[in-house]
């Protein structure tokens, strides 16, 4: 066989891309620390902008790193700076391995940490901390956040310390996957655990005359956190109680009906029992309030249902709508097709043998049901009932619509905030005990699906035919979902229908008014179209950032999945941990979060588009994270392997094999994260501004207002536009394609 | 492309507590075929995962053609490797399949396509080059496997349990083919296996694997018949341990007592006293006279041999006798003596220390 | 796949990019109703090419945004909304004085809330609290309609009034805070308490009382009058009586923010809006609050506020946080926590 002389190295394969050299992150460094303006621009990003550090005389704020050492006295830039320089020899590929390895570290080390002091200890009005006054004497400057120039010089620093771990012989000695990492790592801690712990050190805020533990003793012991008084007197409870009792009974409702129905779609022959899939997919598509619109069309006091009750027999139904009974209505509404879809699952994972099994012991139907069926089932369901406790915790659009004067965390802290009395403190205080829940009830979850290693999925589908339901449990199954479904259509149907008539309950005249006022489109005098509807200017920011948000999320799960199961390092557990934090975050705790930690420098990003990008893709995150995981748990690990012995870089095997076989995932985790963006409400709120504003929040402003005809028109608009962004992902993603059989094998087994 | 010697110095690997790959030294000649062969869990797939360069080892080097690899990633080693599963990228044609290594490397698409086929005809599959890998048996998926890593031209070649996925019969042409090709290229292999039959047939050289070490390497005859220990005889074919008792040793030769019968055996180290004495099946003979006595617990016709299982004073025996002779039912009694050829002496307890 | 993966990477670009506006752009946080924001965001926009972007939020969460931007102000201005609020703001020294020339010929009562702040907001229109009732809830229930403070407490009403919570609501401290002025504060509060037999809700939001009331949720709230007409407009059975005793009122105000990027445009809109055409939107808007430029269209749905028995209000000293607090926490100690 002819010879080609082996590479001697991937840094030297003419093919590779030119980021195969650590002098490319060494110049992204340089360029970001010695050219480009290092600090925000009030105009954004601009051409002029870009260049005006090479002018003589520019602007301190306006400058480069070096400038700003050089020309205007900012000795804080001088470490940064130097940090160039061993990273340079490091970076040259002259010297022997560890000797690079050596500088790189120092190089980037000190690079990132002497950006990170800096950032931190100038802020708005000099020195952040006394005692840096009087080290330095007193400062009259300031600084804004971190722009361009400091983002690239970051990302920079931070590649060149990967590279000498990689150099050093971690991470296998890859440095795509050292690289990897380390960007993970610091976006983590920069837009998941420094927001958090900020709002958290809020709670010690000093108030009054009291001291921080005096402070947030007072702010935790308030009653109206604690209060039992509701057991014994007609009054409320504390908001904790409130939010605990109704998550618990929330959850119990949705996991009672969503097994019902997985129980009815998996094991009878109702006809027409596909249709309920449908029903599952439409509560993800939609928009928080369609759901507390429709009921108070249908129950409130002017509703369909009390106008009935009063014509027809002079009955008054009251105001229960408003209050517990209606939120709960509502969760149990949006909850339940989460709770089926993953109790659907682990109803079809019960393996039908060991019911054949059962039966073959003379045992009856009932039996069966009651000793094996269900017993196998209650891992799975105590995964669903713990879901839907952590979405009711969470959930802020429900219950700022039908709570009237009843409080739950979620709307607690965002009282306490815009409301009148304006106290981050006590918001953060109510967001750590929301945090404590949710994430004790994460870690239950966690463990609960650990353990569930007797759902019996073989691979082998066809180990038997699933048992029918004993009589009395079809019965009471249908008695429950059936008209519970009819129930869900009605809701919708009335929630739709507000958008085609003047005004709901009072004047029925067939209209499509809110629509032409949210959607309303002018020529101007000089022959231009101006977007006068209301909503076009929320609608193009929704849907643009939700676009530029879903991809991110996408490519930054499967990439986080991908280090996750396939490689092995020091950190790796927490690494997941940390990724998986969010999902137990919720979206009015980050808001808040992210709003006390990116309005100052060195990340000055409240008002920007990047907070709320960010803000989506880190929310989701957890989700991308997981389609990942399991699609990747599901490839055979030497696929990869293979493809790396073949001297693809990691990269490349990442890109040419395990990508185009995790379609299906990356598909689910775009969907998602798009979706999410689309209807997400809580976690905005705060971050909204008047040139970024979200569909969501435009809508949450109208329903406040009583304008539900034009809030319910906005709302029908999103959700086909996010139909057909869900079709459109898929067309773009394509399918996988592996073989002329209908079922492909097991991926990469014989 | 033979030549490149591959060479492990001090090579050792840890998950946690648990030792994967006890300190040790290996050399896999160039254009040999050399074979790691162990029950599972013995480290034989990890040594050979640390060659590839999928896992860092914790202390050692590894020399490829006298150049240390060691801290290299895989894609940076010239080594290929042939996994048990094939991992043959199922969204990928049986072309792409094999020409992807050159492509990875930098070779035009056109060219590294002329030079896929070029290798799938040396594997005997020419024309097969647009199916997918679903589509095709799991003998011709095992081919594509390793043509897909023969076409890097590797220094070395790597095989982790490749035919484990196969029926017996396919196996056995399998692995002729693989031997074929291997001495037709001169390529320096390494093979990783647990059945014994498969190491014998195709190895040059067979490294046995025990308890994360190295229990005894050699060619497979000096394997079979001077094992070190009696894990090794145990593991290359069927053997007999029993204790017996070296009277004497003179000029490198025991005279071993075992119940009545006086062997004479080669010493191999061993002094007077209790001594481990390990007997192959086939070195069970019956006598008409003399011998030593034995019941027939079990007796199987096997065809071209039957087999027995005797209860002597020494515990139960396997014994084989070629299938002609006429079969002794259960129960009956026999007498037997040792084929001294089939017979290996060694010190007690020796192997067993690990 | 990977072309998907760029979308970010090409949709990035836009962000940073502006729509070509030669005559700048504005960035405006806006408290009214919605359509009001938007027919005056169109209407400037048209008038001056001024790109306009603006935000609808809660009086609330325009002053928890503008003291989050505090160091970077990303908003120029700030429309509507309680003159408290502003003064809240300027306290904090987040908004930037500006005295318009169009300003001389606004009525007292708005150049009084500029002169109060040293020239940092004006008043914009004002409102007046006032008694509001479902007409046909009323008469199905024969229930006489209240015309004072005293007669709310009317055992009749049992159950059957609505009211915002101070905590979250600038209306309900409006309200509380005038009663405090009407008589003393431990009279307002032992009337707060009696008040309370008769309240079913103590609503987040300050406009929702009067939804309810408008839907029939609930008979009767007490509510600002400029909403009250805008939904007997849209057709509901809603109507409203001031309290013989006296009543609250508030200003609203328009401020600028202190370092807004478009001064220019900002004052620029300042000076448009102090003009009555600017101020007759409102009407077209379906808003009837009491314009501050008397030139603007009279307009028999717009009350007169000479005819309203209204408390002298201090907005300056009831918009102190100190004194703010310690009402809400009385609130919530007395009221707040009664068993319903």
């Amino acid at each position: 066989m002819a010879l080609t002389s082996p590479p001697t190295s991937s840094l030297a394969n003419p093919l590779a891309s030119p980021l195969a050299s650590p002098l490319a992150f060494w110049l992204l460094a340089a360029l970001g620390a010695l050219l480009l303006p290092w600090h925000a621009q009030q105009d954004g990003l601009t051409l002029a902008g870009l260049a005006a550090p090479l002018a003589e005389d520019a602007d301190a704020d306006a400058s480069a790193a070096l400038g700003q050492a050089l020309r205007h006295g900012r000795f804080w830039f001088w470490p940064v700076l130097l940090a160039l320089l061993p990273a340079l020899a490091g970076a040259l590929p002259w010297l022997p391995r560890p000797s690079r390895a050596r500088l790189l570290l120092a190089g980037g080390g000190l690079g990132l940490l002497a950006i990170a002091a800096q950032g931190l200890a100038i802020g708005v009005q000099g020195w952040n901390w006394p005692w840096l006054a009087t080290l330095f004497g007193e400062m009259d400057d300031r600084q804004f956040g971190l722009g361009l120039g400091g983002t690239l010089a970051t990302l920079g620093f931070l590649v060149l310390l990967t590279d000498a771990l990689a150099l050093r012989g971690l991470f296998r000695g890859d440095r795509f996957i050292a690289g990897s990492v380390g960007l993970l790592a610091l976006l983590i801690l920069v837009f998941t655990a420094w927001p958090i712990g900020r709002l958290l050190s809020e709670m010690l805020a000093p108030r009054d005359a009291l001291g921080p533990w005096a402070a947030l003793a007072e702010r935790l012991l308030d009653r109206k956190l604690f209060s039992l008084a509701c057991v014994t007197q007609p009054v409320g409870c504390g908001v904790v109680w409130n939010t605990l009792l109704l998550a618990a009974c929330s959850a119990t409702a949705a996991t009672l009906l969503g097994l019902a129905f997985a129980l009815i779609a998996s094991r009878t022959a109702l006809p027409g029992k596909r249709a309920l899939r449908l029903l599952t997919v439409l509560p993800i598509i939609t928009p928080p309030f369609v759901i507390g619109l429709g009921l108070i069309l249908l129950f409130g006091r002017a509703g369909l249902v009390n106008q009935a009750a009063d014509a027809l027999f002079g009955w008054q139904l009251g105001r229960w709508i408003y209050g517990f009974d209606g939120v709960f209505l509502a969760q149990v509404f949006a909850f339940t097709p989460t709770a089926f879809l993953v109790l659907i699952g682990v109803v079809e994972g019960v393996s039908p043998a060991m019911e054949e099994a059962s039966q073959v012991l003379r045992a009856s139907r009932m039996r069966t049901f009651t000793a094996v069926s269900l017993p196998l089932m209650l891992p799975g369901i105590a995964n669903a009932w713990l879901v839907g406790f952590i979405e009711s915790l969470t959930d802020f659009g429900n219950p700022i619509v039908l709570g009237g004067s009843f409080g739950v965390l979620s709307t607690e802290i965002f009282f306490a905030v815009v409301g009148a009395q304006q106290e981050f403190g006590r918001a953060a205080v109510l967001a750590a005990l929301m945090l404590v829940v949710a994430l004790g009830a994460f870690a239950i979850q966690r463990r609960v699906v650990a353990r569930r290693s007797y759902v019996s999925l073989t691979g082998k589908g066809d180990t038997g035919l699933p048992a029918t339901l004993p009589p009395a449990v079809r019965r009471a199954a249908y008695a429950v979902a059936l008209p519970w479904a009819g129930l869900t259509l009605v809701v919708y149907a009335m929630a739709l229908a507000g958008a085609f008539v003047k005004v709901w309950g009072r004047d029925w005249t067939p209209t499509l008014d809110h629509f032409r006022r949210a959607f309303a489109l002018e020529w101007a005098p000089d022959g231009g179209l101006l977007f006068t509807g209301g909503a076009w200017h929320s609608l193009g920011t929704t849907l643009l950032l939700a676009g530029i948000a879903a991809p991110i999320t996408a490519a930054l799960g499967m990439l986080a999945a991908w280090l996750i199961t396939r490689q092995q390092f020091r950190g790796r557990t927490a690494l997941e941990f940390a990724l998986m934090l969010t999902f137990a975050v919720p979206g009015t705790v980050m808001g808040v979060a992210y709003i006390l930690t990116f309005n100052v420098p060195p990340l000055e990003l409240t008002g920007t588009a990047v907070v709320l990008v960010a803000c989506f893709v880190f929310r989701n995150l957890p989700v991308g994270v997981r389609s990942g995981v399991a699609a990747m748990s599901q490839l055979d690990r030497s696929l990869d392997e293979a493809a790396v012995t073949l001297r693809a870089s990691t990269f490349r095997a990442l890109r040419t094999v395990v990508l185009p076989l995790l379609k299906p995932a990356i598909v689910t985790a775009l969907v998602y994260a798009f979706v999410r963006a689309m209807t997400t409400v809580s976690a905005v709120i705060f971050l909204v501004s008047a040139e970024y504003e979200m569909a969501t929040v435009f809508i949450i402003n109208r329903v406040i207002n009583g304008d539900y005809g034009l809030a319910i028109a906005y709302s029908a608009v999103l959700i086909l536009l996010m139909l057909a962004a869900i079709g459109l992902i898929q067309l773009a993603v394509g399918r996988r394609h592996l073989g002329r059989r209908a079922t492909p094998p097991a991926v990469g087994r014989a | 492309m033979s030549g490149a010697d591959l060479r492990l110095e001090g090579i050792g690997k840890r998950y946690g507590q648990v030792a994967a790959v006890r300190p040790l030294d290996l050399v896999v000649p160039g254009g040999a075929l050399v074979t790691l062969l162990g029950p599972s869990g013995c480290g034989k797939t990890t040594l050979l995962r640390l060659v590839a360069g999928l896992e860092q080892p914790d202390q050692g080097r590894i020399l490829l053609g006298g150049r240390d690899v060691t801290t290299l990633s895989a894609g940076e080693r010239d080594v290929s490797m042939v996994f048990q599963s094939y991992a043959l990228f199922p969204h990928l044609t049986v072309l792409d399949n094999v020409g992807y290594g050159l492509v990875s490397r930098g070779v035009k698409r056109a060219e590294a396509r002329r030079r896929a086929e070029a290798t799938l005809e040396t594997v005997g599959l020419a024309g097969y080059g647009a199916r997918l890998p679903a589509e095709l048996s799991g003998g011709q998926q095992q081919r594509v496997a390793v043509a897909r890593a023969l076409v890097l031209e590797p220094e070395v070649l790597l095989f982790d349990e490749p035919l484990s996925n196969l029926d017996t019969r396919l196996r056995r042409t399998m692995r002729e083919e693989i031997r074929a090709l291997q001495q037709r290229l001169g390529l320096t292999v390494l093979y990783v296996t647990h059945d014994q039959a498969e190491a014998m047939a195709v190895s040059d050289l067979v490294v046995v694997m025990h308890n994360a070490g190295i229990a005894q390497s050699g060619t497979p005859r000096q394997l079979y018949e001077q094992p070190d220990s009696v894990f090794v005889a145990s593991f290359m074919g069927d053997a007999n341990p029993v204790r017996a008792e070296v009277a004497s040793v003179a000029g490198g030769q025991a005279q071993v007592r075992l119940g009545g019968l006086m062997l004479t055996l080669p010493a191999r180290g061993c002094g007077p006293g209790q001594a481990d004495l390990v007997i192959r099946p086939e070195a069970i003979r019956r006598v008409a006279t003399g011998g030593l006595p034995a019941r027939v617990r079990r007796a199987s016709y096997m065809g071209s041999h039957a087999e027995y299982v005797l209860e002597s004073d020494f515990g139960p025996l396997l014994a084989v006798v070629p299938g002609y002779a006429a079969l002794h039912p259960a129960g009956s009694m026999v007498a037997f003596d040792i084929d001294t050829a089939g017979a290996v002496l060694m010190a007690q307890g020796k192997g067993e220390e690990r | 796949m990977t072309r998907l993966l760029l979308l970010p990477a090409l949709l990035l670009p836009l962000l940073f990019t502006q729509p070509a506006a030669a005559q700048g752009s504005l960035n405006m946080l806006c408290a009214p109703a919605a359509d009001w924001c938007e027919a005056i965001a169109n209407a400037f926009q048209r008038a001056t090419g001024v790109r306009v972007a603006m935000a609808r939020k809660s009086t609330g969460e325009i002053l928890a945004q503008v003291r989050a931007e505090a160091a970077n102000p990303r908003t120029d201005v700030w429309f509507g909304g309680s003159a408290e609020a502003h003064f809240t703001a300027a306290e904090q020294n987040l908004l930037q004085p500006y005295a318009s020339p169009n300003m001389a010929q606004l009525h007292p009562w708005a150049q009084r809330v500029h002169a109060q702040s040293q020239g940092r907001c004006v008043g914009v229109s004002s409102g007046a609290i006032a008694i509001v009732y479902n007409t046909e809830v009323m008469a199905r229930r024969h229930l006489a309609v209240p015309h004072s403070w005293a007669e709310l407490l009317n055992p009749a009403f049992r159950g059957e009034i609505q009211l915002p919570n101070p905590n979250s609501s600038g209306t309900a401290y409006t309200i509380i805070a005038g009663l405090v002025q009407l008589w003393d504060e431990d009279r307002a509060f032992d009337y707060l308490k009696r008040l309370h037999a008769n309240t079913n809700a103590y609503t987040r939001s300050g406009a929702a009382p009067v939804q309810a009331v408008a839907r029939g949720e609930t008979a009767l709230s007490v509510s600002f009058n400029m909403e009250t007409t805008s939904l007997a407009q849209q057709g509901f059975p809603i109507a409203m009586t001031y309290p013989s005793e006296g009543t609250s009122y508030e200003v609203a105000c328009l401020s600028i923010m202190r370092g807004a990027r478009n001064l220019a445009q900002a004052r620029r809109f300042v000076d448009w809006y102090l003009t009555p055409a600017a101020m007759d939107l409102g009407l077209a808007a379906n808003q009837y609050h009491v314009p501050a430029h008397p030139g603007a269209r009279a307009d028999p749905r717009i009350p007169d506020m000479r005819q309203i028995r209204l408390i002298d209000y201090d907005i300056a000293a009831y918009g102190d946080s100190q004194r703010r607090r310690h009402l809400l926490e009385r609130w919530d100690r007395e009221i707040g926590s009664q068993p319903r």
